[in-house]
């Protein structure tokens, strides 16, 4: 070999070297492959450096180029970052870049999430939002406080099985109620015997409640009490709210037929009829006229005892309803009562107050029964609409 | 030497090299009959500095000379190519050896120290770093300093003795422009391209070493050892041999061109040659590491 050809052979392997390990490292920065350039923002990088990884889906795909401080407080830390084209599919404007740590102590490196299906293409230079990077001192932080906060509840724990110890301990000896109820046969036959025998009582006491229901249906219809009872006008006050709405219904009524209270009823507090006949043409319009539901709606007049005027309305709302119903025959489920008690005068018979029967249209809701007696009781005045309006009620 | 001295008026003009000092000097510094002698002999250690400042002088009036004569044609192109032969070619395959060598030095240490602390799969990257950042260069400046440098020196030396370089003088031909500069110009070219031969043989023997212990592909040892590796840690270690070329032939021709006394100057040019060019390519080393990490992060 000829000195020249030996040194040109020299010359070209070194070349060489130098040429392959330049290509190595540079495809590993990614100098020789088209890319493209995405920022991100973080209000601190935790330690990246310049020339860090780049990973999409856990696969290296690229280098941080730089990191650019803010120019003012405040501002944030900018990384740019070069990608390889082929990441541009995958990385979306929604991507997300945040800064991770291999391992607990390894090196830092940036994590870019993919992108949503639908989302529109990043562009060279675009920049993406960014989490920000666990730091370990606030883990640290954050963990102390759940430790001391685990503590107290660790030494709260240990108190309370101290004292359920205590207590399952005197539980067991026999002390106090709850170790007598354990512990104590005699206590648990006591018991026994006392309940049998409560229900032996109850067996009693509803014989002798049946037997006394008779005596007061005979004792009304007997001679010297049945006198209160017709001045009354009905027998049986259970019944008084057994077909009575709980409030006048909101709907628009189709017809309403209205008597004065002294027409029909015998005196000012009685709810005995007197004269039914003005009744007749409103029992005939029930009988054979399509409508929804009708109500019986009695208001007594500004004068008595507002409890005592309520029970009389309701009275008398009952016994016009019977009369009805009894007379004219048909299907009673669609006639309801409702008992105003004491209103403001609205006709010239002072005091006596007045009788409205409201029809509804069908197909109209019939309004719930009144839900509980003890409002009957309640001595509540409920306010009469003023005839031939629209009235608006709270619905119930 | 009395030759030499005869002749000095009439060379003046052209840049013939002799020391300045107009005494024999190496580092060693034996005192002779000069100014600073006599102050030596009552101050102890005098002399060595003395000794030590003119050596850098001198260095530095040859360096100029030496300089000029590079740039100014006509060039000795016939005997650069030879020079380049003689230090590249000629030294590859001592180079290769050594880098080969410190490669598989490096797999096994670096293998026993890694288990311990866990860190195995770091292997690869350790040897390459290793080996492309500091041991490749640093082995190529030795060696060449070894092999070129005594040759260099010696064959200067010799020359100088026996009055070859007064003859090439006398034939009107600048024995810088023959000698100097087509040796420093070879050392600086070759030994980079050298640095390269090291590194991929140290690299592959690294990798050998470790496949004997454990196997694993080329292609998974260049993927785990080159993964982190930026331009910056393989190019400036590489070129910063250069410098080490430069150290190399300067001070070796340098010892040669100034030798004076025989046989015996020559064994001590060759040696001096060695030693200093050795010691100034470590300490050079020194600066270029960190000339390095400040201008290449």
């Amino acid at each position: 070999m000829s000195r020249a050809a030996r040194l040109g052979a020299f010359i070209i392997a070194t070349l060489g070297i130098l040429v392959l390990g330049t290509v190595i490292i540079g495809s590993n920065q990614y100098l020789f492959s088209s890319t493209y350039q995405l920022k991100s923002q973080f209000t601190t990088v935790a330690g990246l450096s310049a020339g860090a990884d780049v990973q999409v889906g856990g696969v290296h795909s690229g280098t941080v180029r730089s990191i650019d401080l803010p120019h003012e407080p405040g501002g944030k830390v900018t990384v740019v970052m070069d990608l390889n084209k082929s990441t541009h599919e995958i990385i979306k404007q929604d991507s997300v870049a945040s800064i991770e740590t291999e391992g607990l102590l390894g090196n830092q490196y940036m994590a870019i999430s993919f992108g949503s299906p639908g989302r529109s293409d990043v562009r060279d230079g675009d920049t993406i939002a960014s989490d920000p990077p666990l730091e370990m001192a606030d883990l640290i932080k954050k963990t102390d406080a759940i430790l001391d906060s685990s503590q107290q509840a660790v030494l709260n724990a240990s108190q309370m099985t101290a004292n359920l110890a205590s207590i399952s301990a005197k539980v067991d000896n026999g002390k106090g109620t709850a170790g007598a109820l354990v512990n104590d046969k005699q206590l648990y036959a006591n018991l026994e015997q006392t309940t049998s025998d409560a229900r032996d009582t109850m067996v009693q006491a509803q014989a002798g409640v049946t037997d006394f229901q008779e005596n007061m249906e005979a004792l009304k219809r007997n001679f010297f009490l049945s006198g209160y009872f017709n001045k009354r006008g009905y027998e049986d006050s259970a019944d008084l709210t057994a077909n009575e709405i709980g409030q006048l219904p909101a709907d628009p009524p189709m017809k309403t037929f209205t008597f004065s209270s002294k027409q029909l009823f015998d005196k000012v507090d009685s709810a005995k009829l007197k004269n039914q006949k003005p009744l007749n043409a409103c029992g005939e319009f029930l009988a054979d006229s399509q409508y929804g539901y009708a109500v019986v709606v009695v208001s007594a007049g500004a004068n008595g005892d507002a409890q005592k005027d309520l029970v009389l309305t309701e009275g008398r709302a009952m016994v016009v309803r019977e009369y009805l119903v009894e007379t004219f025959g048909f299907d009673d489920s669609h006639l309801k009562t409702l008992g105003m008690g004491k209103q403001a005068e609205t006709n010239s018979d002072v005091g006596w107050g007045s009788v409205q029967i409201i029809f509804y249209p069908s197909g109209a809701v019939i309004p719930p029964n009144k839900q509980s007696p003890a409002a009957t009781s309640s001595g509540t005045i409920r306010e009469l609409p003023t005839l031939g309006s629209v009235v608006s009620v709270p619905k119930p | 030497m009395s030759l030499c001295r005869h002749q000095r008026p009439a060379r003046r003009s052209r840049p013939g090299f002799e020391p300045v000092s107009g005494r024999d000097l190496n580092v060693a510094g034996d005192i002779g009959p000069s100014p600073a002698g006599q102050w030596a002999r009552l101050i102890p250690g005098l002399g060595h500095i003395n000794t030590f400042l003119e050596w850098f002088g001198d260095l530095a009036i040859f360096s100029w000379h030496s300089l000029r004569a590079a740039v100014t044609p006509p060039f000795e192109f016939r005997e650069l190519f030879r020079q380049l032969d003689e230090i590249g070619s000629m030294s590859l395959p001592l180079v290769a050896a050594a880098g080969a060598a410190i490669g598989a030095v490096l797999s096994l240490e670096a293998r026993y120290s890694l288990t311990r602390f866990g860190a195995k799969s770091m292997l690869p990257a350790a040897i390459v770093y290793s080996v492309i950042h500091e041991t490749g260069p640093i082995i190529t400046g030795l060696i060449v300093s070894g092999r070129v440098g005594a040759g260099i020196g010696a064959e200067l030396a010799s020359m100088k003795v026996t009055e070859q370089i007064d003859a090439i003088e006398a034939s009107a031909v600048n024995p810088y422009k023959l000698l100097v500069v087509t040796r420093i110009l070879a050392c600086i070219l070759m030994l980079p391209l050298l640095t390269l031969a090291a590194d991929f043989c140290g690299v592959l023997a690294g990798w050998i070493t470790q496949a004997i212990a454990e196997p694993l592909s080329l292609q998974q040892f260049i993927n785990s050892a080159f993964k982190g590796t930026t331009l910056n840690d393989f190019l400036p270690p590489t070129f910063k041999t250069a410098v080490f070329g430069l150290i190399i032939g300067l001070i070796s021709c340098f010892q040669g061109m100034r030798t004076q006394g025989g046989a015996v100057g020559v064994g001590r040019a060759a040696t001096s040659s060695v030693v200093l060019s050795s010691l100034f390519v470590i300490l050079a080393d020194v600066v270029l590491v960190k000339f390095i990490l400040i201008f290449f992060p």
